[in-house]
């Protein structure tokens, strides 16, 4: 019963294998019996899926255990907000160590979290906050307005150098834009901006009572996020032993309002740098959750009783960026060919087994604004591929399989990725192959990641062609830094759009506050992405997770991997 | 001696400095630096340089090499980027996880090896000895990592998974995540469980080495005529290859062991990837790609002082062993 009760989730694997246990021992294939308990054992299975979910663990039965999530990397920057835009570090700022005024419910629209309600002027340029007045920081000094106005001095500050302070600079308006009313009321004063409550659930609140003396340009280098980190979320801070764990405790004072003190006792962070040994730690149950599973890990996940697969739609998008600054790059018709050339949906099945959906511009399907009719814009065809590159002025005058143009240049490029990323060089290696079948040559280049990022951002060298990478997109739309001719000599303009439509809708987009005002701004971008190709957009990754079957209610989606780790909890039986 | 000491310690001093000069320039030039590493389009170039004057890198090459070698001379390497913390401060975190695990290795490899290698000279051509040569080649030609990976997949997965063994080895990490409410006997075993697949390994292939080594040398001091001589006087077998054979041929490897301590420190790298172990070659190797700059001058500075040492260690071993040595 026990054994059974710990399968319950691991799906079809979990059947068939119990259906194999119980009818075993006869020779398979000749014994009648076999037929009859593949009918029996799955009926059994569905009863005691429906039994269990009727007679569920009972709430104050879910407390309790260590659960351990492993992945590849450290957590960049630790727990100080001011220091980190990092995605593993945001998370934990959002969901584990730290609170943000909102967040996003499930259809991600703002929701209450350390501000319990909030009022906006008539014009959208003035927020009032009103907090809770029951958080704690987790040395027992309350959470205030004063903490608030601090981390939003300190992220606009300049000295902070704050990485994404570029994000902040479009709401804030002078210096005086912060007022703290009272001890539990903050006003701030913002410039109208489109999704201006966006800000307000990223960044996680920073203590003031430890860090208001330290110079804004010395807490980059502080120790507190990484040594001795005070937040006031979910889960309290215990040890951090560097490249190696971070422990949390569950914080018992937790609001009740807000999901109150976390089902699970520890929470426990592993770096685990080789992704086979992450699979056999999850195998051996020595973690109890894999996050970023390797698409070619699942089915051994799958398969094995103990564990079952999840996996959840993400903002990450990987792409191949272009240089248009390149004469071979330099007409968008090029670029088109280039996508049109290339079977995205063929590589999303191959390369990750289906676990993504083919992107068409940087805004993710799951955004309000997602144009749906778009994937039909740029398919994939050979023919028109040709056509384009014909009309272009590009073809084959020497007959080496290669095309020229006029001046005799030949449409040869390198695609850079960085060494070590396997999906990244399968992605450069298919290009090479489909691409060679319109007379594109391209030459695959692994670089070192540091020096390939140096080559991308470098304004004034570019030394690329195109180069395999991803971005996380953001909720709202503003691509400002990637594609606005007016940035066009900032760090990541690498693909040197410019193009006066782009401007124009950029520069709306950024200011309609309105989303219905939007929407059709939003929808003309996303067509103009698909006709400018500034990357060939390729596919949102899926989050793929490996889990251990004694680990309940693991949900995620866009808004990440440990949106929910509060609600986590470990199944009494195996604990 | 000591003359021939200071005089050997006196020549390291401009090599050393020389590896750092290099190590400073290479790894300064190559392109990317913290500040572009961050990769988020919200960054501003102006938010960038702030960054980079914030960690002292806005000043030009010279000016940063010359402030560098003079912190450096007089012990402050600086501040790391990535931990936040003293630069000795991150190496000595991560430098007794790293001894403790070749530590391990370098005794067993060593044990192993010298005895498998003596074994092997003795009954030359045996079955033993063909045998022990295939097993040899098999590990030395291994690479570490494959290796271990292998292990993990036999002691770890088909070990708990499939065969259901009493004893399976954990695939990563040092200790387990409940070791601190361990009683401290299930401490010492639950480290020891943790050290025994990266050790071996580590010294797996090592001890290939080391017996392939110490095969030949023992079969070149065995056909000596002092040898001979001893085995004439009437001495026992074990006497003549233990005492007076095998002090001979211990001399070659010695310069083995000069030549495997750096190794100790840096050779790990793979096994720590693998393993998951929080050593000092991961730490080193994240750092250059993470354009740690201090970091990354602080270790290679180390590491050129443990070669240094290590050569000097082989040399001075080499006089305590070989008396002839020591008169000249």
């Amino acid at each position: 019963m026990m054994i059974l009760h710990d399968r319950r989730r691991a799906g079809l694997g979990a059947v068939v294998l119990l259906a194999a246990t119980a009818c075993g021992g006869g020779d398979p294939g000749s014994s009648p019996l076999e037929g009859f308990c593949a009918a029996v054992a799955p009926r059994v299975d569905a009863y005691l899926e429906r039994a269990l979910s009727e007679s569920p663990v009972p709430d104050d039965e879910r407390y309790g255990g260590t659960v351990v999530v492993a992945t590849i990397s450290e957590i960049a920057g630790g727990m100080n907000a001011f220091v980190s835009a990092d995605y593993a570090a945001t998370q934990h700022h959002q969901f584990v160590n730290l609170m943000t005024l909102l967040n996003y419910d499930e259809d991600l629209s703002p929701h209450p979290y350390l501000a319990e309600s909030w009022d906006v002027s008539e014009d959208g340029t003035e927020i009032t906050f009103h907090l809770r007045r029951d958080v704690y920081w987790h040395d027992g000094e309350p959470t205030d307005a004063h903490d608030v106005a601090f981390t939003y001095v300190r992220l606009t500050d300049p000295r902070t150098a704050y990485p994404n302070a570029g994000f902040w600079g479009q709401y804030v308006q002078g210096e005086d834009g912060v007022e703290v009313v009272d001890d539990f009321t903050i006003k701030v004063r913002l410039q109208p901006h489109a999704e201006f409550l966006d800000p307000w659930r990223a960044v996680g609140i920073m203590p003031e009572h430890l860090l208001g003396d330290v110079p804004p340009e010395e807490l980059a280098g502080h120790p507190f996020g990484t040594e001795c980190p005070v937040g006031n979320g979910p889960f309290v801070f215990r040890d951090h032993q560097p490249n190696e764990r971070w422990v949390f405790a569950a914080n018992p004072a937790f609001p009740e309002a807000l999901g109150g003190r976390p089902y699970v006792d520890r929470y426990v962070y592993r770096v685990i740098p080789e992704q086979t040994t992450l699979l056999t730690e999850l195998l051996t149950e020595g973690i109890d959750l894999y996050v970023g599973l390797q698409p070619d890990q699942v089915q051994q996940v799958v398969d094995a009783p103990n564990l079952y697969f999840v996996h959840f739609p993400s903002r990450n998008y990987i792409y191949v960026g272009w240089n248009a600054r390149r004469p071979q790059l330099s007409d968008r018709r090029v670029r088109r060919a280039l996508t049109l050339a290339v079977n995205r949906a063929e590589i999303v099945e191959a390369l990750v087994q289906g676990y993504g959906t083919v992107a068409n511009s940087s805004v993710p399907p799951f955004h309000w604004a997602y144009d749906e009719s778009l994937g039909d814009a740029v398919p994939f065809d050979r023919e028109a591929a040709r056509a384009l590159l014909d009309d272009a002025g590009w073809t084959d005058r020497d007959g080496d399989g290669v095309r020229e143009n006029a001046d005799g240049l030949r449409l040869a490029i390198s695609i850079k990725y960085n060494q070590g990323n396997q999906i990244r060089q399968d992605i450069a290696e298919i290009m090479q192959a489909q691409l060679g079948e319109v007379g594109v040559e391209v030459r695959p280049q692994a670089i070192e990641w540091g020096t390939l990022v140096g080559q991308i951002t470098d304004p004034v060298e570019r030394d690329f062609d195109g180069f395999v990478m991803a971005w996380a997109a953001e909720f709202r739309v503003d691509d400002a830094g990637l594609f606005h001719s007016d940035r066009i000599d900032e760090p990541y303009a690498w693909a040197g759009t410019q193009n006066p439509e782009i401007d124009r809708l950029l520069d709306e987009i950024a200011i309609t506050v309105d989303r219905d005002e939007a929407r059709p701004l939003i929808e003309e971008y996303q067509g103009l992405l698909a006709d400018e190709q500034p990357y060939t957009f390729f596919y949102y990754a899926d989050l793929t997770e490996g889990v251990n079957v004694r680990l309940r209610d693991v949900h995620m989606d866009v808004r990440g991997e440990w949106v929910s780790v509060g609600r986590w909890w470990i199944d009494p039986a195996s604990r | 001696m000591t003359k021939y000491l200071v005089r050997r310690l006196a020549g390291a001093v401009p090599l050393v400095l020389g590896i750092a000069t290099v190590v400073f320039f290479v790894v300064t030039l190559a392109p990317g630096d913290p500040a572009s590493l961050v990769l988020n389009p919200g960054m501003t170039p102006e938010v960038a340089d702030q960054m980079r004057a914030n960690y002292g890198l806005d000043q030009p090459v010279h000016v940063r090499y010359v402030k560098w070698m003079g912190a450096a001379l007089t012990g402050n390497f600086g501040t790391s980027h990535t931990y936040r913390r003293p630069v000795l401060d991150v190496l000595l975190t991560f430098l007794p996880n790293t001894l403790l695990l070749s530590g391990c290795a370098l005794v067993l490899a060593f044990m192993f090896g010298i005895f498998l290698g003596t074994v092997q000279a003795v009954r030359q051509y045996s079955l033993v000895d063909r045998g022990v040569s295939v097993l040899t080649l098999f590990f030395y030609s291994m690479p570490s990592f494959w290796l271990g990976l292998m292990l993990i997949l036999v002691f770890s997965f088909f070990a708990r998974n499939v065969w259901h063994w009493p004893i399976w080895f954990p695939a990563s990490g040092m200790t387990s995540v409940d070791y601190e409410f361990l009683s401290t006997g299930a401490k010492v075993v639950d480290r020891l469980k943790h050290l025994v697949l990266p050790t071996v390994s580590l010294a797996l292939v090592m001890t290939a080495g080391i017996a392939r080594y110490m095969r030949g040398s023992m079969l070149e001091v065995i056909q000596q005529d002092f040898v001979r001589t001893a085995r004439a006087k009437g001495l026992p077998e074990r006497t003549v290859v233990f005492k007076h054979a095998l002090r001979n041929a211990l001399i070659p490897v010695i310069t083995l062991l000069g030549l495997y301590l750096p190794v100790l420190f840096s050779g790990t790298v793979f096994i720590e990837y693998v393993f998951a172990w929080p050593g000092l070659g991961k730490t080193l190797v994240d750092a250059i790609s993470l354009r740690d700059y201090p970091l990354v001058m602080a270790g290679s500075f180390f590491f050129a002082v443990m070669v240094v040492m290590g050569n000097l260690l082989a040399d001075v071993l080499y006089a305590v062993v070989d008396p002839r040595i020591r008169h000249e």
